[in-house]
């Protein structure tokens, strides 16, 4: 418990109990999930990122068969990373875009633990809604893969799709943070992963492996190439952290 | 206490606040008035340390805004009433709020019924009215009763129930031992609302003082039976006297007691006489426009 006044202000003689201190980190974490959730947009993209797996999986399994359950969970983990970029550049770039960013930093001028409670948020909310998204998708794939499906490496398969959840959902948050510009910051995401990286894949494989981070989820899912692609996932979101903080703190609030 | 000391902020070569000093003391309402552009909203961003000074400080209670321990139950702000996401409603964009502040969530309904929003609280703040705004950005900087409160252009947007209302309100909050500075461009809307007048013009400071000191009569005008005969008997009282309008006479720098004076001691016969008070909109202008219609 933080330590309450019963006047924040003694020349006033106020009648509201306000909390003497800045909010503790935990509180701020479950304010921001709570801010990423509280409007339609928000909400719209938490239900695609959980929804798109299943769905996914079960309109594939109109045209193939499941072998391997492994398989589709890293392209469901990947995909879902993607949908979850969006969440995370929506809960900071988008508090510049609505200019609601002034309120935040007047009531925490700290704006390094205001992004990183941020941080933490996105990354919560990003490995939940992955772990649904990939949980059910899992049960869709029981249910219409084939008599003798291979199981194999699915624990893993499982885990990377909620890290990468997590990741991706903080790396679209360190890009909104150093963008402040939601659709700056999801296009430029959106084109540098989906126009640019598989553009480098055929001109530069060598290369493209060490930078993809949606290739580097799917094949981490399925065991393969383990050190690197953490490596690639930890770079994208160290970099886009880094490089979010570095420009807010320095970013003056018009 | 509020003290803000030599703020200054420069965009490139442009100095649009330049040295600017005040300080604010509980129990007053001070305007902080001039025209768009005269550097109001940039003082006051600096003061919460939402842009960067390029010099000076501000500093509440002694310390820097940002190093106050939970700001907002300090300083309750209101800068842009705009800046709320348009699909939250008014009431969770109240409750978000009350959790970064750590007031209770119920406040959130005690402030929307203080200004007046009880039955907007479900709807989405994307369907409000520029009014509706402005009551919400006042009902969250009321959330924890701050004894400061900021307000940048408050008014705009509100009609003039609205801004009686916020006359109220400031007035009030002045009255318990609260501090308010509170921006226009526009001097009649607060006028009856402030304590004291802070004038910005081109970024500088121009006049601070009270409403009475900066607006005190300005002389006197007269008319009489007889006008030759009474500005003569007043030249040789030593005043300094003006034609005005219709026969009368001004006297800059004449109570109208003086006046009454002499023409009691000469006997002449006054149709009028009244106190001239320097308009309100006269001074502004000529303290802000410096270059301006001085005769
Ligand atoms: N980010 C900025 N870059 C350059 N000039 C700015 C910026 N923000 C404000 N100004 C200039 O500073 C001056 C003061 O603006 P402002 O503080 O908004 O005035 P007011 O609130 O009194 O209308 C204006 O001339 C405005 O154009
Ligand atoms: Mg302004």
């Amino acid at each position: 418990m933080t330590t309450v006044l019963t006047s924040p202000a003694p020349s006033l003689g106020s009648s509201v109990e306000a909390r003497r201190t800045g909010p503790s980190l935990p509180t701020l974490v479950g304010l921001e999930m709570r801010k990423s959730l509280s409007h339609r947009s928000g909400r719209a993209f938490a239900a695609s990122a959980a929804l798109l797996g299943p769905v996914g999986v079960a309109l594939a399994a109109t045209d193939a068969e499941f072998g391997w359950a492994a398989g589709p969970i890293g392209i469901v983990g990947s995909m879902t990373g993607l949908v979850l970029l969006a969440l995370g550049v929506i809960s900071t770039a988008g508090e510049w875009t609505h200019r609601t960013v002034q309120t935040t930093f007047l009531l925490v001028p700290q704006r390094g633990r205001v992004l990183a409670a941020k941080t933490a948020a996105v990354a919560v909310l990003g490995a939940t809604l992955a772990a649904v998204s990939a949980g059910s998708s899992l049960a869709v794939i029981a249910a219409v893969g084939v008599d003798d499906l291979n199981w194999d490496g699915t624990g893993q398969a499982l885990v990377t799709a909620v890290g990468a959840g997590a990741a991706f959902a903080v790396i679209g948050a360190g890009a909104g943070a150093a963008t402040a510009n939601t659709p700056a910051a999801l296009t430029s995401l959106y084109l540098l992963i989906m126009g640019v990286l598989p553009l480098v894949r055929i001109w530069n494989p060598d290369l493209a492996q060490w930078l993809d981070p949606a290739e580097a989820t799917t094949v981490l899912a399925q065991g393969d190439a383990e050190a690197r692609s953490i490596a690639v996932l930890a770079g994208w979101v160290v970099v886009a952290s880094v490089a979010g903080w570095v420009l807010t703190s320095r970013r003056p609030v018009q | 206490m509020i003290t803000v000391s030599g703020l200054t902020k420069r965009y490139g070569d442009r100095t649009v606040v330049d040295d600017v000093s005040f300080t604010l003391e509980p129990g007053t309402v001070t305007g902080f008035l001039g025209p768009n552009g005269a550097g109001k909203t940039t003082t006051m961003r600096m003061m919460t340390g939402l842009v960067p000074a390029s010099a000076g400080s501000a500093t509440v209670d002694g310390r820097p805004y940002g190093e106050l321990p939970n700001p907002g139950a300090v300083v309750g702000t209101l800068l842009d009433a705009s800046a709320v996401h348009p699909g939250r409603t008014g009431r969770t964009h109240l409750r978000l709020l009350a959790a970064a502040l750590g007031v209770p969530a119920e406040r959130a309904e005690e402030v929307l019924a203080q200004v007046g929003l009880a039955d907007a609280a479900r709807r989405r703040v994307g369907g409000y009215s520029l009014g509706m705004r402005q009551r919400l950005g006042i009902a969250g900087a009321l959330l924890a009763d701050p004894p400061v409160l900021v307000f940048d252009e408050p008014v705009n947007g509100l009609d003039p129930e609205g801004i009686r209302w916020m006359r109220d309100l400031l007035r009030g909050h002045a009255a318990r031992g609260g501090t308010v500075l509170l921006s226009s461009h526009l001097l009649g809307e607060v006028e009856h609302t402030v304590d004291r007048l802070l004038v910005i013009g081109g970024g500088r400071v121009v006049a601070d003082g009270s409403v009475a000191s900066l607006l005190g009569p300005d002389g006197a005008v007269v008319r009489a039976g007889d006008t030759a005969a009474l500005r003569a008997a007043l030249e040789a009282a030593g005043f300094h006297v003006e034609p005005g309008d219709d026969g009368a006479l001004v006297v800059p720098g004449a109570r109208p007691g003086d006046i009454g004076a002499v023409a009691a001691a000469g006997g002449h016969v006054l149709l009028d006489l009244r106190p001239v008070q320097r308009g309100l909109e006269d001074l502004f202008f000529q303290l802000t426009w410096p270059e301006g219609t001085l005769s």
